[in-house]
């Protein structure tokens, strides 16, 4: 088990440590650099930028696909013969590969051909996201939407399913209002599926590569270059290993700590 | 607190073939402790959910004082719930979760502040109130649901399904004390729904007891153990239930069977029937002699009878019948106090 373990997980991981500290020109010249890219990459305006893009647009994703997806949720019934198929409808976008829905959206969005494209610019609007920076965003916010809200979505109806009857019944002779319901039965009950649906799409979000590489390749400029994509770019494109061995380090270890950050505090208010 | 009158009530699920309840006429008057009393599958949960309205009745009528509530929803009837397991707020603490009936319907600060001082003096939750349920025990989680249920001071009725399932042997006692004790300080109308028939007998005034969907008998715990109306419930209440015999056995007229609780009948050397011991539970000793139940075989099957347990598996014996039920067709014909 533990070697299971140190293959898959510890080695490569170490040979990535064992990069981010050494200036590597060829496999047989190589010097040893200490923290200097760490410093650098820390210090990179490209790299911050990309960051706090990053942040933006984790935060952003995780913030409409919550409330939505437990909206969602509550709008599927309980006990219908169209349940399920409701629910397979709804994981549908959660099986198509991810290359393929940038491709679909690609194309929806497209301002000539895209159904979704053309539409918007027939309302009147000028849009047209390979060339808008914020339309660029807005398309891929959109994108990310669609694609993860039914997780968080059929998560939450698990959730929800496993209210037990007498406590609706209960709020119904107690006289308790829809929001009532929703805030001191469904809410708490919902926490567990919700505190794993947030770290789910804090992860995944933070990692995301394929889809805005795709559909906007990064641009306008570098208006939707996102961490992963810009490391890519160090590692593969420029083969700068050194630093991008210490952009990896450093972009795992905030994954690690903002998921870290977020379950602690978690804890502890279930504590108090 | 309201009468509650059932005119007969019948209740059939959408697309079921037969109807879960039929023809049930019951009256419970204001302020009565009534328990259903039914085996599981009798129909209890679902005169339950007619009467907190969940469901309502395919046909007949439901009357809270005179007034037809038949297709009124749970929060206009006026109704509380005390359910198998404890349902809270668990958000909220005690002292507010007695609050919450009353603050949606409006009541008054001051008021509410009275009842909930009320309730938690009556039920001793006042070292709790600010204590939210995750951190209260089971036995403190279900009082507070059944604080929750009497809260509200003009409540029509309060049902309680099989409340002490969920809380432990040691337990039930004492919170069945509790509920007898706030149901006479209070006064309100309560209908305890249980399979358990010393929980129903102990615990009401009068009993209704259900089977396959219908009342078979509503009377006080005296009169449903006494003289039971068949043989279905003379069997059913009491453990072990009545013992039946051929009418033959005792010097009867009337019907084809006789039915007679344990404590009815003693052994002696020459009774009605005689057996073989086949088992002896001692439950006590009196006057330094075995106290207990005897299980006899007869020729008409087991017998057992309550009392003289100094016996021993495979002695001979004989059963006297002091007094019996007699039963014609599974129904009750007569009580005969003195065989």
């Amino acid at each position: 088990m533990v070697l299971i373990v140190a293959f898959s997980a510890v080695i490569p991981l170490m040979t990535v440590v064992n990069y981010s500290v050494q200036d590597i020109l060829d496999f047989n010249t190589r010097f040893f650099v200490g923290f200097d890219w760490y410093r650098e990459t820390l210090n990179d305006p490209r790299f911050i930028d990309a960051f706090w893009r990053q942040i933006g647009f984790s935060l952003t994703v995780i913030a409409i696909e919550i409330p939505l997806g437990i909206m969602v949720a509550k709008g599927i019934p309980k006990a219908s013969r169209y349940t399920p198929l409701i629910l397979i409808l709804l994981a549908l976008p959660l099986l198509i590969p991810w290359n393929v829905v940038a491709t679909i959206w690609q194309m929806f969005a497209r301002p000539d051909i895209g159904l979704l494209g053309v539409s918007i610019n027939a309302l009147g609007i000028d849009y047209n996201y390979t060339a808008s920076p914020i339309q660029a965003w807005l398309t891929i916010v959109a994108m990310d939407v669609w694609h993860w809200t039914s997780l968080v979505a059929l998560l939450s109806f698990a959730g929800l399913s496993a209210i037990p009857g007498p406590f609706y019944q209960a709020a119904e002779l107690d006289g308790a209002g829809k929001w009532q319901v929703f805030r001191l039965i469904e809410l708490p009950r919902l926490r567990g599926v919700l505190v794993i649906a947030v770290l789910l799409r804090l992860m995944d979000s933070f990692m995301i590569y394929t889809e805005p590489f795709v559909l906007t390749g990064g641009g306008p400029g570098n208006a939707t270059t996102f961490l992963s994509q810009y490391l890519t770019t160090m590692a593969v494109g420029q083969f700068d290993l050194g630093p991008a061995a210490a952009f990896s380090v450093i972009y795992f270890l905030f994954i690690l700590l903002f998921c870290w950050l977020f379950y602690t505090s978690v804890i502890s208010r279930d504590e108090t | 607190m309201a009468q509650i009158t059932l005119e007969d009530v019948s209740f059939r699920y959408p697309g079921a073939t037969e109807d879960t309840l039929y023809g049930l006429d019951l009256q419970i008057e204001n302020g009565e402790a009534h328990a259903l009393l039914g085996a599981s599958g009798a129909g209890k949960t679902t005169m339950l959910n007619l009467l907190s309205g969940l469901l309502s009745p395919t046909s007949g009528r439901l009357l809270f004082d005179g007034n037809d509530v038949s297709d009124l929803p749970g929060r206009e009837r006026n109704v509380a719930q005390v359910f198998q397991f404890p349902v809270l707020y668990d958000s909220l603490t005690v002292a507010e979760n007695l609050a919450f009936p009353l603050r949606t319907r409006g009541v008054a600060t001051d008021m509410i502040d009275g009842q909930v001082a009320y309730i938690c003096s009556e039920l001793s939750l006042g070292k709790i109130r600010d204590t939210k349920p995750p951190s209260l025990s089971l036995f403190e989680k279900q009082l507070l649901a059944v604080g929750k249920a009497l809260v509200r001071p003009d409540v029509s009725l309060v049902l309680l399904d099989e409340p002490l399932t969920a809380v432990e042997p040691k337990i039930k006692w004492k919170l069945r004390q509790t509920l007898l004790k706030v149901q006479k300080d209070l006064g309100v109308t309560m209908i305890y729904v249980t399979h358990d028939q010393t929980e129903a007998l102990t615990f009401a005034e009068r009993v209704s007891v259900l089977s396959a969907g219908g009342i078979l008998q509503t009377g006080t715990p005296t009169e449903i153990y006494q003289s039971p109306a068949n043989e279905f419930i003379g069997h059913f209440v009491g453990s072990p239930g009545m013992n039946f015999l051929p009418c033959s056995a005792v010097p009867s007229t009337t019907g084809d069977r006789i039915g007679f609780r344990p404590e009815w009948a003693a052994l002696v050397d020459e009774g009605h029937v005689d057996g073989t011991v086949t088992r002896v539970r001692v439950y006590s000793t009196q006057d330094s002699k075995a106290h207990g139940l005897v299980t006899l075989m007869t020729p008409h099957g087991e017998v057992f009878v309550r009392g003289n347990a100094e016996f021993e598996t495979g002695m001979k014996a004989s059963v006297r019948i002091d007094r019996c039920v007699t039963f014609q067709g599974g129904n009750r014909v007569a009580e005969i106090a003195h065989v």
